[in-house]
């Protein structure tokens, strides 16, 4: 595959290309990177290799495990931000073969870390590799997709970003049936799984490659003309990446998003004890399985839907719909607790982790309105530290409160209920965040020509 | 151009489908 097969100029689409093979190519990408939801399926294995049933001398323990995951969730965060500029000058094509050989790489590093029993292979290889691998591939087709889908970017990122939703949903059983068909009376299979999975990703990352176009300088969808009366917040300017951090409308995206996405992540981490233990005796812990892989689902179907419906009733309003519905239905679970509703408990945490995907999904366009197309790529990755704050910050935040309390006698079915009113408060202050958004000033708009193009003949 | 597009949803389709399917199926045993 030549340099220049990958580079932007190559990647222009030529007359009658249809820009909806756009949002499978990122679904090919996107699916794959989202199999790090799935990755703690490798953890009770990873620290069994040598004693295979039981923990042996040498074995890692859970703790050695868990830092793989952390690793590559501060590296998704951190390659997003320094690389944004990056995939936005050399294009999704070259950069989601990067991506792919990262995150594919990061698989096979980890394989040999396993052969070796070297941890600290792991953690360079999934972690620092992989996590590497996650951050390009994440950001890299989505200021290609808000080019190709001017009309409705909401619609087109959702579409990419629930797949990152989705990649957990497909990587669970996969890694299971593998590591199944791998196992020996000696080994656990966990090896053979890594490499499988490692060339199975890469070349179905492959198609996302071969598959991404860029529209042509001057393409517009046809038909479609921009309305002369936008809408408030939605911008005909652009800011770029360097600047777009010094204004305060980035800053006040970033605590939207990290508040919804602490919100959710932190009950997301915790689901399985929290429904067994508010539901002592009435959940099992496959019952409790089960509401993890549905609240996976709706994490999903949440990215596509909200991301889709904020093309119709705006960014702003979207992100009011989250964080006014969030705090009513947080306030209410120890309510639902209380009364032994198992159903309206499930529903409102479904509801709950369909925002907190569609916060992820809904925020490309958010930025596209706010900031311009220019390097929206670009700021959308250094808007993803928030994540990364969001995925240490709500963790702690419940485990430290439910321990806290269990302390101090209060019954494990009622321990979570001071953690659902301090979701709320979090809530707020999104809330707050969200009201104060104003369009920005035009003393940071670029002045000179942008790039990013559109040309004629494409559907 | 549509056979490619048809292609290019079937690809990444079937997996999610999949994927979205066996957890449908896994969480019927919450109600169970």
């Amino acid at each position: 595959m030549s340099s220049s097969f990958l580079s932007r100029e190559n990647t222009i689409a030529g007359p009658g290309f249809n820009r909806f093979l756009v949002p499978p190519a990122a679904l090919a990408v996107h699916l794959c990177i989202g199999q790090a939801y799935a990755f703690s399926t490798f953890n009770f294995p990873l620290t069994r290799l040598i004693g295979l049933t039981d923990s042996a001398p040498g074995d890692w323990n859970l703790k050695q495990v868990g830092w793989i995951f952390s690793l590559a969730i501060v590296f998704l965060g951190l390659s997003s931000a320094v690389f944004g500029t990056w995939v936005e000058r050399v294009g999704p094509r070259k950069s989601m073969f990067v991506a792919a050989l990262c995150f594919g790489g990061g698989f096979l590093v980890s394989a040999v870390g396993i052969q070796l029993h070297q941890l600290w292979l792991l953690y360079a290889g999934y972690g620092v590799l992989g996590g590497c691998g996650l951050g390009i591939a994440y950001i890299s087709p989505v200021s290609t997709l808000i080019k190709w889908f001017p009309d409705r970017p909401g619609m087109a990122t959702g579409m990419a970003i629930m797949g990152f939703g989705g990649g957990a949903l497909i990587a669970a059983p996969l890694s299971v049936l593998l590591m199944r068909h791998f196992a020996t009376a000696t080994s656990k299979g966990v090896l053979e799984t890594f490499v499988t999975m490692g060339v199975i990703y890469f070349m179905f990352m492959m198609i996302g490659v071969v598959t991404v176009r860029v529209p042509a300088p001057g393409w517009r969808p046809s038909g479609w003309v921009p309305s002369e009366h936008p809408k408030p917040l939605v911008t005909t300017a652009n800011v770029s990446a360097a600047v777009a951090w010094r204004t305060p409308q980035f800053w006040l995206l970033w605590m939207v998003l990290c508040m919804n996405v602490t919100a959710g992540i932190g009950v997301l981490g915790q689901a399985s004890p929290m429904i067994q233990e508010m539901f002592p005796g009435r959940v099992t812990a496959i019952a409790a399985a089960s509401f993890v892989g549905l609240m996976s689902l709706f994490n999903m179907l949440g990215r596509f839907f909200w991301a889709s419906t904020s093309d119709f009733i705006g960014r702003r309003t979207t992100y009011m719909v989250f964080f006014v519905l969030g705090i009513v239905l947080y306030s209410l679970v120890p309510y639902f607790g209380h009364i032994g509703s198992t159903a309206l408990f499930v529903a409102a945490f479904c509801i709950i982790i369909s925002m907190y995907g569609g916060g992820f999904a809904t925020v490309p366009a958010y930025l596209r309105d706010i900031f311009g197309t220019f390097q929206v790529g670009a700021i959308h990755g250094a808007l993803l530290t928030a994540w990364s704050a969001a995925g240490v910050f709500g963790p702690v935040l419940v485990n430290y409160i439910r321990a806290y309390q269990i302390d101090h006698g209060v019954p494990k079915a009622e321990a979570y209920s001071i953690t659902m009113y301090i979701m709320c408060a979090l809530l707020v202050v999104g809330l707050i965040c969200n009201i104060a958004m104003r369009a920005v000033n035009p003393k940071f708009h670029h002045q000179g020509a942008v790039s990013d193009a559109a040309p004629t003949g494409s559907k | 151009m549509k056979a490619r597009l048809g292609i290019m949803w079937f690809v990444v389709g079937i997996p999610l489908l999949w994927g979205a399917w066996n957890t449908l199926q896994n969480a019927l045993k919450l109600f169970q």
